[in-house]
């Protein structure tokens, strides 16, 4: 069976440093898979490639056994390819329905379209079921997100993918700077997603979020794959000691990582 | 700091589909007053203001005064309301004020060509605002590239073509008044309406009001908050930056070349030193009524109100007998204590450059 998104060998170089070399990477529809690795392990590199913000140097993607070149984000998000960046991909100054369908407003229809009048109360309406339908609960639709909590923030940003997602759904540290609850409401999102039938790709430093969450874990390590295995086989000890390489009297004194 | 499941159970309460917070029946007002509070100090702050100047000088409030006020009042506002775009983009543009007096003075040498070449008045009229219209176009779409291609800060792309726009009005004039133009112009400028809207001031007006559409109801405007808002989260969302920031520093080119036109109408000749500090007072504008310089925010309700406190403090200092060159400095006062007021106001989003 071939995997709903792939990439191929994909290698990727930024002046002398090599970011990537030779990776395969998949994610199957109804999946999670958690991708980790040490600061400068090429996770962020990947995770640019698979959202369409930068080319491979070599090697290639396939989404549902397709070959693809993306020349923008724009284009995987077309495809059905979401990604959460890492910076925070929501306006601040915008209501929360105003960045759920930020570059994809609906219009008033006849000649008000051809003007680009927004139809704001239904975009409201809309905004709101379907993040309720995700499990998010969504605050007053006139309050900017600047008016949010950093968790709620966070809600709205992952709502926004999960919606518009159809095939893909790229996480890059989604529960960063969250506390236990929030996060448990992320990982409840996510569950969610996958549940939908989407493919999920987890980026995360918080070992435990992954542990709990994914079905498959990917290990980058210096640019290359260390390890692909199913989440059951790996503990908290061999995850940490896979990502950093090396043996576990070694790993106490890196326990920081996690 | 609320949680998510906090927000949960807010929504899962008794209030039910009202998104606004549980509360009595007069909540909602409240809250939208709370939303137009800056448009509501400057209310007020505009009529403490026209009872302190009447008070010192009673013809204040005489219908002449009124129709100056409108009159100096309109190439304000239009500059500004170009401004407001540019500001929420997340940008500035410098050079309104230079653009204004050199599309006034190519609108004169136009017209002037046209009635020697003994063109009937209503083709040379054309011809003459087509031109000053084109100028600001031609000054907005270098703006817009520098910003957007050449990667210039907004500040520096437009101090450059403030200067070379002001450059160019000095050579093309050779630093003179552009008389002899059909008389049909002036007659146009100051034929008043009810008598405090001269034809000028209609033209504006109604420019803001499809402005004011533009930026609170469509995806144009939504877009250009985005991108002052967080530039990244829109260029991830797909939207056209660049393209957008070219077309939002066009409509603040055409805007000040149009105020340069109805300036012409009103003066029925091209003066070359129209619209100096223009952008001073089109940013002042802008930040008086709320606009942050940190983009993402602001409403044009607010810039209105900005614009009409500055030309009604500028006229009133003039009719209670301060010499002119206060303007400016009173101009620099007022927005030093406008953005301050919104440092205090606001101070997560307060300016940092």
């Amino acid at each position: 069976m071939t995997a709903l998104y792939e990439a191929r060998s994909v290698s990727k170089r930024y002046g002398s440093v090599v970011a990537l070399r030779d990776v395969n990477f998949q994610v199957n529809r109804g999946e999670v898979v958690g991708l980790v690795g040490d600061n400068g392990a090429g996770k962020s590199t990947l995770v640019k490639i698979l959202s369409g913000a930068h080319p491979p140097d070599s090697g290639q993607i396939f989404l549902e056994g397709k070959r693809q070149t993306w020349h923008s984000p724009r284009e995987a998000i077309e495809a059905g390819v979401e990604t959460l960046y890492q910076d925070s991909s929501l306006a601040p100054d915008l209501s929360v329905s105003a960045n759920l369908f930020l570059g994809r407003e609906k219009l008033k229809p006849g000649i008000l379209k051809l003007m680009g009048f927004l139809a704001s109360k239904q975009m409201d309406a809309v905004a709101q079921a379907e993040l309720e339908s995700i499990g998010i609960a969504v605050p007053p639709s006139g309050r900017t997100v600047f008016e949010l909590s950093g968790g709620q923030r966070q809600a709205v940003a992952i709502g926004r993918a999960v919606s518009w997602a159809s095939q893909v759904i790229l996480l890059d540290e989604p529960t960063n700077h969250l506390g236990a609850r929030q996060s448990a409401e992320v990982l409840a999102v996510i569950r969610q997603a996958r549940h939908r039938g989407l493919a999920v790709v987890l980026i995360s430093h918080t070992l435990p979020h992954v542990l709990e969450v994914t079905d498959r874990i990917v290990v980058l390590r210096l640019g290359r794959v260390v390890a692909d295995a199913p989440s059951t086989t790996f503990t908290g000890d061999s995850l940490v000691r896979a990502i950093t390489g090396l043996n576990q009297s070694q790993t106490s004194d890196q326990g920081g990582q996690s | 700091m609320t949680t998510l499941s906090a927000v949960k159970q807010g929504r899962a309460g008794p209030t039910g589909d009202d998104p606004t917070p549980a509360g009595p029946g007069w909540a909602k007002p409240l809250h939208r007053l709370r939303h137009h509070r800056q448009e509501l100090i400057l209310l007020l702050v505009l009529v403490a203001m026209t009872f302190l100047f009447a008070q010192l000088n009673p013809r204040f409030l005489s219908t002449a005064a009124a129709a100056n006020i409108m009159q100096d009042f309109s190439p304000v506002l239009l500059t500004a309301v170009g401004q407001t775009f540019v500001i929420i983009s997340g940008g500035i543009d410098l050079s309104v004020g230079s653009v204004l007096g050199l599309a006034g003075v190519i609108c004169a040498l136009t017209a002037r060509a046209a009635n020697q070449a003994g063109l009937p008045t209503g083709a040379g009229i054309g011809l003459a605002v087509m031109a000053g219209i084109v100028t600001g176009l031609l000054v907005g779409l270098v703006n817009g590239l520098l910003v957007s291609r050449v990667k210039l800060a907004p500040f520096i792309a437009t101090l450059a073509t403030m200067g070379a726009a002001y450059g160019t009005t000095l050579v093309v004039t050779n630093g003179v008044q552009i008389a002899g133009g059909p008389r049909a112009v002036i007659l146009i400028g100051s034929k008043t309406y009810l008598g405090v809207f001269t034809a000028p001031v209609l033209v504006v007006l109604g420019v803001t009001a499809i402005a004011w559409l533009f930026l609170a109801k469509t995806r144009f405007g939504r877009y250009t908050y985005a991108i002052g808002s967080n530039r990244f989260a829109a260029r991830v969302a797909g939207i056209g930056v660049k393209q957008h920031l070219v077309k939002v520093y066009l409509l603040s080119g055409v805007l000040a070349g149009l105020a340069g036109i109805l300036v012409y109408f009103r003066l029925g000749s091209g003066s070359p030193s129209s619209g100096q500090g223009g952008e001073l007072q089109a940013i002042a504008a802008a930040v008086i009524g709320g606009v942050s310089l940190a983009g993402g925010q602001g409403r044009l309700g607010g810039t209105i109100l900005g614009a009409f406190i500055i030309t009604a403090v500028i006229s009133g200092l003039i009719l209670i007998g301060v010499a002119p060159a206060w303007q400016q400095i009173v101009t620099g006062a007022l927005i030093a204590v406008a953005v301050a007021v919104q440092a205090i106001g606001n101070p997560k989003r307060s300016v940092d450059l």
